[in-house]
């Protein structure tokens, strides 16, 4: 499998944590993915963290431009891992995508890929993906909102009905928070 | 106390100064020194002599593309209150490519050892169980035939060197007998020829080093003798030996006053017992100033002798401790790939506890072993 973006690392219910086979590269905050394993889980990408692959070593600064760093400290980079965080946002039951929480989270090891077109369409076909953000904790929930509708509007082809329904969706889920809601509208223009 | 330890400072302070004036006084006659040295009979470890002592050898300037291939290794002691008496010892691989074709390798593998010929070794005639002395020794002897693996498979071309951490003087083989001995020394030494072959210069690198060799040499000189004889020494009954006002100083004091940083001393010849073995591989040694302190570097004749590969030694040394903020990278490195830790330790001897239940196998442990894993109160 030489196109994964990453191999799952830890597995739960609500999301997973992927490792990126290169360091500093991961598929974008908000972008749609799915896992390659068994029955497929969908998530989006929330967090992306680069960091020491050892608990006890902490990264230094080294003065350099990542240039001289790759010439004059390469060891680094065998240090260092990129992992990104993903919230489950549904699996395929019988080739269709079930918007629900996978009744077994996605095998240890197992690669993630990026979704296609067809598979973001298919994921913004419907407003729970946004649900399922709002009412998930421990996600930059507004951000993640509008990075998932701009990548859905994309592989939509900018399909400007789809933003008018979803807007309208999200008008309904923040009802009651009206300064929220305008700040992503806002944000989303 | 405070005041004591001042005191102490201003009396080191002064024997300092006399030594760095013993050092020039004696580089004008260093030949002389050099006769007197290798005559004398001391009781000390005294560097040998084949150039002035003061010289001062500036930083070469660094190749831009170069390779430092390192090992280090780490143990776990057989017990004999675990289930099974058997030892690991991990060694670790580090290959770092600096220039053009930047790239590092890092890595370890363990090795396990049970078998009746691993746990136990000849010692004099007579077979022992391997203790923590020997499996140390086994252990030095695995990092140097796994860099002897990474040179060989090292693609780069030129411009590369060997690191070890510590010594290269295998002076721990003084005590043992001739059989354990050979055992040991036989192997390393092949394998000192075997880089001597590819060209690839090996370096022994001793952070803080107690050594005073140099000194010794001085203190030889500070002899009224002509040849010094320590245990013929006709000056016992003064209230101070001519030779002992510098006597207490590391080579370490001494150098930090004569080498600025990226400077280099003299190359100096360790007259180590065990290295009447090394014959072409015989021992040398020079200080260098890397900056945060004074390190000494330990290298084989052929590359004391060659100045090519001398250079190189020296540069790459320093700029290897340059990158890892005052002690070489590769070291330090090939130091963490290695380490067994103590959470390691433990989980070794349950892996193995466990892999004997499975099997159907009777896990016995001594009671002194299951009372420190289940204290009462």
């Amino acid at each position: 499998m030489s196109d994964y973006i990453g191999e799952v690392v830890e597995s739960g219910t609500k999301g997973f944590i992927a490792r990126s086979p290169r360091v500093g590269e991961a598929p974008p905050f908000g972008s749609f993915v799915r896992t390659d394993a068994g029955s497929p889980v969908y998530g989006l990408v929330y967090e992306i963290i680069t960091g020491s692959r050892e608990p006890g070593r902490k990264p230094d600064a080294y003065d350099m431009s990542m240039e001289e760093l790759r010439r004059e400290q390469p060891q680094i980079f065998e240090l260092l891992k990129t992992e990104f965080h993903v919230l489950t946002l549904g699996y395929l039951e019988a080739g269709k995508i079930r918007f629900a929480l996978s009744p077994l989270p996605p095998p240890l090891h197992s690669f993630v890929i990026e979704c296609t077109d067809d598979e973001k369409e298919a994921l913004s076909s419907e407003d729970f993906f946004l649900r399922a953000i709002i009412t998930s904790p421990n996600v930059p929930a507004d951000d993640l909102i509008i990075s998932s509708l701009l990548g859905a509007q994309r592989a939509r082809k900018n399909d400007k009905d789809f933003m008018v329904r979803m807007g309208k969706s999200l008008s309904r889920f923040l009802k009651d928070d009206y300064e929220r809601l305008a700040s992503i509208l806002r944000r989303l223009l | 106390m405070i005041r004591e330890r001042k005191d102490f400072a201003c009396e080191l302070s002064d024997r300092i100064s006399l030594a760095k004036e013993e050092l020039r006084h004696r580089s004008e006659d260093w030949k002389e020194l050099s006769r007197k040295v290798e005559e004398s009979r001391t009781s000390w470890l005294v560097a040998g002599i084949s150039s002035p002592l003061d010289i001062v050898r500036p930083l070469p300037e660094r190749p831009r593309n170069y390779t430092v291939l390192s090992s280090d290794g780490s143990q776990i002691f057989p017990d004999r209150h675990e289930a099974l008496p058997c030892y690991l010892i991990n060694i670790s691989s580090i290959a770092l490519t600096y220039g053009d074709k930047a790239g590092a390798r890092l890595g370890s593998g363990p090795s396990l050892f049970y078998r009746d010929e691993d746990r136990f070794t000849t010692w004099g005639g007579k077979r022992i169980p391997a203790d923590g002395e020997v499996i140390s020794l086994k252990r030095t002897l695995m990092e140097f035939e796994r860099i002897l693996e990474l040179v060989k498979g090292n693609e780069a071309e030129g411009n590369t060197i060997a690191l070890s951490d510590g010594t290269l003087i295998l002076w721990r083989l003084e005590a043992a007998p001739p059989d354990f001995r050979s055992g040991i020394m036989g192997p390393f030494l092949r394998i000192l020829e075997e880089f001597r072959t590819l060209r690839v210069p090996v370096a022994g690198y001793i952070s803080y080093p107690g050594s005073t060799d140099v000194i010794n040499a001085l203190r030889v000189g500070l002899c009224p003798e002509k040849v010094s004889f320590c245990n013929q020494c006709p000056y016992t009954e003064l209230p101070e030996l001519p030779c002992s006002p510098i006597e207490g100083l590391t080579d370490r004091f001494l150098f930090s006053t004569v080498l600025d940083t990226g400077e280099a001393s003299a190359v100096f010849k360790s007259s180590s017992k065990i290295l009447e073995m090394y014959g072409d591989h015989h021992i040398y040694f020079f200080y260098i100033n890397i900056g945060e302190e004074i390190a000494r570097v330990e290298v084989p004749k052929w590359v004391a002798e060659d100045g090519r590969l001398l250079s190189l030694v020296h540069t790459l040394i320093f700029d290897q401790a340059r990158k890892g903020k005052g002690y070489p990278v590769s070291i330090a490195e090939a130091h963490e790939q290695a380490v067994v830790k103590a959470k390691d330790r433990d989980f070794f001897f349950s892996l193995i506890k466990e892999a004997m239940i499975k099997s159907d196998f009777a896990v016995t442990v001594s009671r002194k072993g299951l009372s420190k894993r289940i204290p009462g109160v």
